[in-house]
């Protein structure tokens, strides 16, 4: 045994058949390693490859199935001429890009901070706790379309009986305007993203229960307070975990459709809110889509796709404030 | 408790002081929770109160249904096309993703994250990859490619394609997960002569429950609210899942009768909360493994 490991020593590798041992023994004249390792790669392959299906069939096919038909104009191929036509030609597409942009870029961070605030209180360490967490988590097992028409009855105007107006009204705040005006209705759909911190407030807990108690111990020791408790450890603690939801939050976030179609639809044409203040781009497309302009709509989507990889690629560049603990 | 000086003070007396203190700290702590759950939980007991409301009440905008009224409910439960009915399109589904999509993704993790060999590197990242693509990119070619076999009006397109990798998200969750298992498991299970199937199946997923609990839920939660694909695969109203009913109901019908589409959410609510409110430690758990070791 001793001979042939020798030879083959620098190919040395995990073995992962457990039957290769045996065989080795038996055929010492055939090349035992290589077969080894072949069996070893196979498996290997064989366990990933119903993903690889997956991601050629389901995912990288259609997806140049797109390229391919947002290139096209009326079953000829025609290049760029989509792509032209919405940057020349399309009055909404910058601002439906940009719409797209704020709302990613303001959303979810917005979203962090106030999860993170409501996982302050939700981490109290008192009875009837888990209950407290329930209530807070409750809007965001309300179904998208549904809370959308909730929340526009609840933001509608003072004369519709709106309740955060009469709220308002009653604390002699004067009304807003919220989605009936052009103006206030970006800020109204992220405002509406408070309710939704329920999802965020799970992952700050989480965090605050990996972070070992001995650092605040320590801290407090120290004399730390509890301001530089949260700026030294919790959030340096948490930065996976905050940066794991930046990216896929931003992902989700520009993909963004749901309470919007509801809101937009009442209160402007296309789905795209009074004056067109919080049309999406994934809204857009679906709009092409359902007026059959399929290339146009595809050629949409793969600007959407390029918004995506940019800035996927911004935040893991941008990444060197993760802190992953240190490495064993 | 620093103002306190322990050498002036007598042990009851601090005793006492600090219970008072502790007591006073409870108020102040269940009194910022009690105004957050209002807060928090008001937009759903609106959805449940306006369910029981009539369209008159609903536009004068009471809070109150001072008339109650099962409209909604009755609606939604009677007749052919019922919410019984989408439930039962539903669940299908929902139980299908819910056992393929962990062990389809942690069968597939356990590549990556155990066995070695060449070129996994790439198809890792190939994999990670597909998670920049937004979904409607794909959807119209799925959608063609799907008719083509025939698959519409079926569970098919929603539940198959989950057994191809169950989403580049959880393979890289399971991975993660998988890494921080001790590696002698393993080693130790193969030389007591468990083949990589057992291995995969015997050694390493028990092990991963935590993550195995979290993926469950998302398969849950996505399967459960996704109206966006079945609203193209679905043309028959007898096959509608809850979500498209919901979107139907509130979108294309632009809600005639809003009590109908409150009971909807009401009712397509109670198992989402229901879930949480048992598995919340266990999800609280199962979030932070994935990103803790990168």
């Amino acid at each position: 045994m001793d001979d042939i490991f020798s030879t083959a020593a620098p190919a040395e590798r995990d073995d992962l058949q457990p039957g290769a041992e045996q065989k080795r023994e038996k055929q010492p004249f055939m090349t035992p390693v290589r077969k080894r390792k072949t069996v070893g790669w196979l498996t290997g392959f064989l366990f990933a490859l119903p993903v690889i299906l997956g991601i050629l069939i389901f995912t990288y096919y259609p997806a140049i199935q797109a390229l391919i038909s947002s290139m096209k104009n009326n079953d000829e191929f025609a290049w760029f001429y989509n792509y032209e036509t919405m940057f020349v030609y399309d009055l909404d597409t910058w601002q439906v890009l940009g719409n797209t942009l704020l709302y990613a870029v303001v959303s979810v961070p917005f979203g962090l901070v106030v999860g993170y605030f409501l996982a302050l209180a939700a981490n109290f360490k008192i009875k009837g706790i888990s209950l407290y967490r329930v209530l807070f988590y409750l809007p965001v097992v309300i179904p998208g379309v549904a809370s959308g028409l909730l929340f526009c009855h609840m933001m509608a105007a003072l004369d519709s009986n709106g309740v955060f107006n009469i709220i308002l009204n009653a604390l002699g705040l004067g009304e807003l305007s919220f989605f009936e005006e052009a103006s206030t209705s970006m800020v109204s759909l992220i405002f509406m993203g408070v309710w939704s911190a329920g999802g965020s407030m799970i992952i700050w807990l989480s965090a605050f229960k990996n972070i070992p108690s001995t650092l605040y111990e320590a801290a407090k020791l120290d004399g730390a307070n509890a301001w530089d408790c949260l700026i030294h450890i919790t959030i340096p603690m948490s930065t996976p975990l905050i940066f794991y939801n930046l990216v896929t939050g931003v992902i989700g976030a520009l993909q963004c459709t749901t309470p919007m179609v509801v809101v937009g639809s009442r209160f402007g044409v296309n789905g795209g809110g009074a004056g067109n203040s919080i049309y999406f781009v994934a809204v857009k497309i679906l709009n092409e889509f359902n007026l059959t302009f399929y290339n146009y709509a595809s050629a949409i989507a793969f600007i959407l796709f390029a918004i995506v990889g940019v800035f996927t690629l911004i935040l893991f560049k941008t990444s060197k404030w993760v802190f992953y603990g240190e490495e064993k | 408790m620093d103002a306190t000086n322990p050498a002036l003070i007598s042990s009851n007396d601090r005793n006492r002081s600090a219970r008072r203190q502790l007591i006073a700290v409870r108020i102040a702590q269940y009194t910022v929770l009690t105004v957050l759950a209002l807060i928090f939980v008001f937009p759903f007991l609106l959805m449940v109160a306006q369910s029981f409301m009539t369209q008159e009440q609903y536009v004068q905008g009471a809070l109150f249904p001072t008339k109650f009224t099962l409209f909604g409910y009755q609606t939604l439960f009677t007749g052919d096309e019922n919410y019984l009915s989408y439930f039962g399109n539903t669940m299908i589904i929902v139980a299908f993703n819910v056992i393929a999509m962990p062990l389809a993704s942690s069968f597939c993790a356990y590549s990556f994250a155990r066995l070695r060999w060449k070129g996994q590197e790439i198809v890792f990242a190939c994999v990670l990859s597909t998670l920049m693509i937004p979904g409607v990119v794909t959807q119209i070619p799925l959608f063609l490619m799907f008719s083509s076999w025939g698959w519409t009006n079926t569970p098919l397109p929603l539940t198959i394609p989950t057994l191809f990798g169950g989403g580049a998200v959880n393979i890289f969750l399971f991975r993660q997960f998988m890494r921080g298992i001790p590696i002698e498991l393993d080693e130790a299970a193969k030389i007591d002569g468990a083949n990589v199937f057992r291995r995969w199946f015997s050694i390493t997923l028990p092990l991963c429950l935590p993550i195995l609990l979290f993926v469950a839920v998302g398969a849950f939660g996505s399967s459960w609210g996704d109206y966006f694909q079945p609203l193209f695969y679905y043309t028959d109203p007898t096959k509608y899942t809850l979500a498209v009913a919901v979107y139907k109901v509130v979108v294309l019908d632009g809600v005639k009768e809003n009590s109908i589409a409150m009971a909807a959410g009401v009712f397509m609510s109670i198992l989402p909360a229901l879930i949480f409110f048992f598995l919340q430690r266990r999800l609280i758990d199962g979030i932070m493994v994935g990103a803790v070791k990168g």
